[in-house]
């Protein structure tokens, strides 16, 4: 482990960043507005009553606290390292005596900086004008903190391992596209997992996508509690160590692969 | 003085997959695909000692960029064995990346949008250089490369020689104990050539770093390099000064000869024999003649000719180099 270089890495990368940073608030713009529509669709359809048993201000704070995650913990450097992959990147990369995965550390934690300070200003203002309702306790924020950190180790490590398919077939992308699709329907995009019909809500209980974005924001809004908090926790827990597996033994044989056949 | 690298019997095959061309046989690789094994490099050995500077030299596609991509650990070979400052370069080790540089004349290690003083920062914290070696090391490399104006501009708005310049400083910031450059004045002007040559051999007898270089330009190599391993079809032709290269390939010398009183364009010219005219043009000749027979027919030309100028030179390095390229011996 290389920490020093690794640190410079992250400030270098903040440092470019921020002489750009219109072009990173755009984005994050972009990446706000499918849980914005769904915030406004839900609580249109609550009205004055409740759908599922979630209120209309329940419905804006849930998706409030949707978009702030979901920036936290989308990992777009999932996306360029095919593209490093392909071109040749990675020589320059692997010729440092510095694991080519703090370059995409390194972005990732550059990233949520310079979105942070457009996206949260925008939900602040939105929070004043659309009323949310929410109670937070000490203790679901509390679990709140971990259950965000494993959301974003989750969503990181999911997609870098997809991504470093690259290493055998020449289009592994489109796999990401299907982790997207996957999330946006299953981890609570397109409506909160709860009120997801039967099956649907099982399979999305199991399958690691929720954990990647709407677990976290169950956890603070009091979604989740007691017996089915410990059993999120284990299953998130779980994901990421299958995650970390699959990272550790596609990237050494995809290293193995790449020095074997040429860059 | 000891071996830095040793290189022994280093092969590389590479499984290329093959199809002909057409829809109906690119559908047919979808389910069965055939590969056809292309020998890259095949069992080259050699030695290079501390502080050698070493020429690798050979035609496009010759294995001189797979050979540099396994001795810094980019490419594991098929067989063979290499020992760089003792270490096994494939395995990567960290202490092993620390002490070595790849410098690609075609890849950058700069970042596009911040001024290069930056960059070379992070990469010193990369590499573990402490802040005040870094500025040491910096100003000195600065200074021999005249670049003291690039340091605050952002890198996108450079020339490709000032980018050149940038790739060198980032390379040897670390002090690297063995340094490969892989085409390092590619597509420079001549002036620009010339300043990083007279920067290597400077940096090169200062800090003792063993360099092995690749280049296209005969002048680079002939410039920097007094010893020379020539690659073809991925074998070994040939390892030694470069001088002893052009005797051994080009066992012949040409005789400039100017004529004087209007003579020489007509083929009526007696030549000693085993004398070959390479050009002749308004009374002046270019002659080819093996290096034992050079005085004589020297000689001869005086004595039976008006000539008013004569030479005797070498041929250029490029032309036996041609020579073997197209040939493919020594």
């Amino acid at each position: 482990m290389n920490l020093r270089g690794g640190w410079a890495l992250i400030k270098r990368t903040w440092a470019m960043w921020m002489q750009q940073r219109s072009f990173f608030f755009l984005l994050a713009f972009g990446w706000m507005i499918p849980p914005l529509v769904y915030l406004f669709v839900w609580s249109t359809a609550a009205g004055e009553a409740t759908v599922g048993g979630l209120s209309r201000g329940e419905f804006v704070a849930y998706y409030l606290v949707l978009v702030l995650v979901n920036q936290l913990t989308y990992s777009q450097t999932n996306w360029t390292v095919g593209d490093v992959i392909r071109y040749g990147g990675m020589n320059a990369l692997l010729l440092r005596p510095l694991s080519p995965v703090f370059d995409a550390l390194s972005t990732e934690i550059a990233g949520k900086v310079v979105y942070m300070i457009f996206v949260i200003p925008v939900t602040v203002v939105l929070a004043v004008i659309l009323r949310p309702e929410i109670q937070v306790t000490l203790t679901s924020a509390l679990a709140f903190i971990p259950a965000l950190a494993l959301a974003w180790a989750l969503r990181f490590l999911w997609g870098y391992w997809v991504a470093l398919l690259a290493f055998w077939a020449a289009r592994a992308d489109a796999l990401l596209t299907l982790q997207d699709a996957l999330i946006f329907l299953l981890g609570g995009q397109v409506a909160p997992t709860a009120l997801l019909p039967g099956l649907l809500r099982q399979v999305s209980w199991a399958l690691p996508f929720r954990y990647m974005l709407a677990f976290p924001v169950e956890v603070l809004s009091g979604q989740v509690q007691g017996a089915d908090l410990a059993l999120g926790f284990a299953v998130q827990a779980t994901w990421l160590a299958v995650a970390t597996i699959l990272f550790v033994v596609l990237w050494r044989n995809g290293v193995k692969h790449y020095s074997a056949v040429g860059g | 003085m000891d071996a830095q690298i040793v290189v022994r019997d280093l092969s590389k095959t590479y499984r290329v997959p093959e199809r002909a061309p057409g829809l109906a046989a690119s559908v047919k690789s979808l389910f069965r695909r055939t590969y056809r094994d292309v020998e890259a490099v095949r069992e080259i050995s050699f030695t290079v000692e501390a502080g050698e500077m070493v020429g690798f030299i050979g035609p496009n596609g010759a294995g001189k960029t797979t050979t540099l991509k396994m001795l810094s650990g980019l490419l594991h070979p098929t067989a063979g064995e290499a020992r760089v400052l003792e270490y096994r370069p494939w395995e990567r080790k960290q202490a092993y990346l620390r002490r070595i540089s790849m410098v690609l004349g075609n890849k950058s290690q700069m970042m596009w949008d911040i001024p290069p003083l930056d960059s070379f920062a992070v990469l010193g914290e990369i590499y573990g250089v402490s802040p005040a070696e870094q500025k040491q090391t910096l100003d000195e490399l600065v200074d021999l490369l005249e670049m003291e104006e690039l340091l605050s501009k952002p890198v996108r708005n450079f020339s490709l020689g000032e980018r050149m310049k940038c790739e060198l400083v980032a390379g040897l910031l670390h002090r690297p104990d063995v340094m490969y450059l892989d085409e390092p004045t590619l597509g420079l002007d001549v002036t620009m050539q010339a300043r990083l040559r007279r920067f290597l051999a400077e940096y090169n007898r200062r800090s003792g770093v063993t360099i092995i270089l690749t280049s296209h330009y005969m002048a680079d190599v002939v410039a920097l390099c007094e010893r020379v391993i020539l690659i073809h079809h991925g074998s070994l032709l040939y390892d030694g000064a470069l001088r002893g290269l052009a005797d051994r390939l080009a066992p012949f010398k040409l005789i400039r000869v100017s004529l004087g009183g209007g003579q020489g364009t007509d083929a009526e010219i007696a030549l000693p024999e085993g004398t070959e005219v390479v050009e002749r043009e308004n009374g002046r000749l270019v002659l080819r003649v093996g290096r034992a027979e050079a005085p004589a027919t020297t000689a001869r030309l005086l004595q039976t000719l008006p000539v008013v100028d004569l030479a005797v030179e070498d041929p250029p390095i490029e032309a036996v180099i041609d020579q073997i390229y197209q040939e493919g011996n020594v």
